[in-house]
């Protein structure tokens, strides 16, 4: 039961996490990355997929359910941090 | 998640795998016939000659002519321009953006609707292939999902999958089932991997805009025409003025436009035609070359002057649209779209190869019960694998066994095609697992070879009456009804029941609702016996 | 982006990996019923990376930076899948076929440089 309950924990992180993160990241570079707006959007969102594949392989290695929260938490802080900064979310 | 680095990702793989295959057949299938939508939608309309000489601006016009009786106050009208291919004019109107697209056909030289038999044609396997015939949105979603979760599972098989290089070319059919299934999913895997990775990313790239717009939301307020309008994908398109204004004729517009850019004319788009601010764009189809992009000029609706066009896009723009020109591969001459094909098939096989291999890893012993999970996954395997062509096949066949003048045809095309596909899928529950592959795999490779025969019998235009018009199309029914007749015969030469992998203790798969006593240690996953073999 | 270099590029391709697996000891033995010599491996392997290396470049050569490497990647990608077709029923024959490949490619070499 627990480990089912870990499973499913890990698919519920890996899917909106994983989202988040590619989200957050898109944003922020949208914002911040030195080219012309239509460019940046584009760039970010190009490899914004990758980013998600990425978080979600990382959410599956990682060696535990608590390990990957903190992980991904932290990230997604990380960026809103940033998008704050930038002015994202004015 | 499992003990070890390679163990979690052989998790990932096949539990990823196994939840999208289904959906992902059907849409790999669909996808790689979509390479030749613009044959198949020639081949069931045997009404149409191809080749008449087109006047790209009457045509227009008699559109324009239909739409203005019909539908005055739509947003927009898309006029697709009769082509050298397809001798037809294709109209799309939306009154708004939530109610549904209207649709006709009308034949260029007249411009009333046009006498061919009502169909979908290809058009319906290139929807199917991201809407998968339900509401766009809900759809693209889902297959945009199903994308991402392959991608998932491409990553984490490479992972996995430690002897790349040193079974590249292993395919050991007479070894045990399951090391036949096996090798068949890496080769099929390993080989178009190139192709498979950029097929799923630059699929979900071509509707990115819409599974991530944060970007947009960023760094243009959410304002996404804005974003186009400055990458240089679209012209400006203005707002409505609110009062009624003229329209002019689109044929000297599509003259200009056509003596501009030496690419074909492909369509015309009007903006809010009954409004004094309409707009109209011409669209070209793309330049030579890998991106997709088409060039476009915009006109004003009311006096014909030109309002603006997209012209080079910068690097990261092209980047992106060489993405969606790679999906399509509308640049690939008849022998790389072959290989294009062929790839999109490999896709297929590794896909439906990986489904088979995850219930032959999982066979029950001689003594036990299997479980409800396993008789699912099989049963849904024969439904997606072997329904599909059933279903294909029945389509094609009843574009040509229909009567031609039906009310609803094209409607009732598409129900025979999930109707086909169902009763299959049913079948695969009630008939025992190994007959219901080789009696469906049977049915579809006769359906298939029956579709030249009955095509020439009802259009009467066959080869031998030196009607070469689709002998290509003939010749690939011929090739998949054999390729089907091979994969049933192979069913029916079904291998002992046997575990295939020699007695090992940790080989006991971990079947989907299997409670795990608690203190019991992690027992490895058995669908990946590389891992094990390497180990 | 004509057909004669795509012909060009799967022959060269199809005896670049013909002669990459029978430098692997398990296809060597399927064709030739003993292992590779080590000697004889490595001059297949020499010669297979070569023949796909030549390949990549007489597909940018003729057709590009854009359409090339897609071009060579396809070929590739079927070339292999013919490989592995004769190495699993016709194993034999995989080194006549890797030889006829090669006079076949230099066959469509003029004609590619025309076109």
């Amino acid at each position: 039961m627990v480990y089912r309950a870990a499973v499913a924990g890990r698919v519920v992180l890996a899917i909106l996490g994983g989202y988040g993160v590619a989200s957050l990241c898109t944003a922020l570079l949208s914002l911040t990355l030195p080219l012309v707006r239509s460019e940046a959007v584009t760039l970010a969102t190009l490899v914004s997929f990758a980013i998600m594949v990425a978080a979600v392989v990382y959410v599956f290695a990682a060696r535990s359910l608590g390990r990957a929260v903190v992980g991904l938490g932290s990230l997604s802080l990380l960026l809103g941090g940033g998008l704050w900064l930038v002015n994202g979310f004015a | 998640m499992r003990q070890g680095f390679r163990q979690s990702m052989a998790w990932l793989h096949t539990w990823s795998g196994l939840v999208v295959g289904w959906v992902l057949f059907a849409v790999f299938v669909t996808g790689t016939a979509t390479y030749y939508r613009a044959e198949i939608s020639e081949w069931m309309r045997p009404e149409l000659q191809a080749g008449a000489s087109i006047e790209s601006g009457r045509a227009a016009d008699l559109a324009a002519d239909y739409l203005k009786a019909k539908a005055p106050d739509a947003q927009g009208w898309f006029i697709g321009l009769p082509q050298p291919e397809k001798p037809l004019i294709e109209l799309h109107w939306w009154k708004d953006l939530v109610s549904p697209m209207q649709h006709a056909l009308l034949d260029p030289r007249t411009g009333a609707p046009t006498q061919a038999r009502d169909t979908q044609g290809g058009d319906f396997l290139y929807r199917f292939h991201f809407e998968l015939n339900m509401p766009p949105l809900w759809g693209r979603w889902i297959v945009g999902i199903c994308a991402m979760i392959l991608l998932v599972a491409l990553v984490s098989g490479i992972i996995t999958h430690r002897r790349i290089f040193a079974d590249f070319f292993t395919f050991r059919r007479h070894k045990s089932a399951q090391r036949g299934w096996l090798d068949a999913h890496n080769v099929t895997g390993v080989l178009a991997l190139p192709f498979h990775l950029m097929i799923a990313y630059t699929g979900i790239v071509t509707l990115a805009p819409m599974y991530v717009p944060w970007g947009i939301t960023a760094a243009f307020d959410g304002d996404a025409p804005r974003f186009f309008v400055e990458a240089g994908l679209s012209p400006e398109v203005r707002a409505p003025a609110g009062k009624p204004g003229g329209l002019v004729s689109l044929a000297p517009l599509v003259a200009a436009a056509e003596a501009r850019v030496s690419e074909p004319l492909e369509h015309v788009a009007v903006y809010n035609p009954g409004d004094a601010a309409a707009t109209i764009v011409a669209i070209f189809e793309e330049r030579k070359g890998l991106a997709h992009l088409h060039p476009q000029i915009a006109f004003d609706g009311a006096t014909g002057a030109e309002l603006g066009a997209t012209g080079a896009v910068r690097p990261a723009t092209h980047i992106s649209t060489a993405f969606v020109g790679l999906h399509e591969a509308h640049f690939a001459g008849p022998a790389l779209r072959a290989l294009f094909f062929l790839c999109g098939l490999m896709g297929a096989a590794a896909i439906a190869s990986g489904l088979v291999l995850w219930s032959v890893a999982r066979l029950p012993k001689a003594d036990e019960r299997p479980g409800f999970g396993f008789r699912l996954v099989r049963a849904l395997n024969v439904g997606a694998v072997a329904g599909l062509p059933v279903g294909l096949a029945a389509y094609f066949l009843a574009n040509r066994l229909l009567p031609v003048g039906l009310a609803g045809r094209a409607d009732i095309e598409v129900r025979i095609f999930f109707g086909a596909w169902a009763m299959i899928a049913l079948a695969g529950l009630l008939r025992p697992h190994l007959r219901a592959w080789r009696e469906s795999l049977g049915l579809a490779s006769l359906l298939f070879l029956a579709i030249p025969v009955v095509s020439a019998l009802t259009t009467g235009a066959h080869p031998f009456d030196g009607e070469a018009r689709f002998l290509g199309f003939d010749a690939a029914m011929l090739a998949t009804g054999l390729l089907l007749a091979f994969a049933a015969y192979e069913a029916g030469r079904a291998r002992p029941q046997r575990r295939a992998v020699q007695a090992d203790p940790a080989a006991e798969p971990a079947r989907i609702p299997a409670p795990r006593p608690a203190g019991t240690p992690q027992k490895r996953n058995a669908a990946l016996p590389q891992a094990r073999r390497s180990a | 982006m004509t057909p004669i270099v795509l012909a060009l590029n799967l022959a060269l391709s199809f005896a670049g990996l013909a002669a990459l697996a029978l430098s692997l000891d398990r296809h060597h033995r399927d064709a030739f019923l003993t292992r590779a010599p080590t000697n004889r491996a490595r001059s297949l392997r020499w010669t297979g990376w070569g023949a796909i290396l030549l390949s990549l470049a007489a597909s940018i050569a003729l057709d590009g930076w854009n359409f090339g490497p897609v071009q060579w990647i396809g070929a590739l990608t079927g070339a292999a899948l013919l490989v592995v077709a004769l190495l699993s029923y016709r194993p034999g024959w995989l080194r006549p076929a890797a030889l006829a490949a090669l006079p076949l490619a230099l066959l469509a070499l003029p004609f590619a440089l025309r076109g």
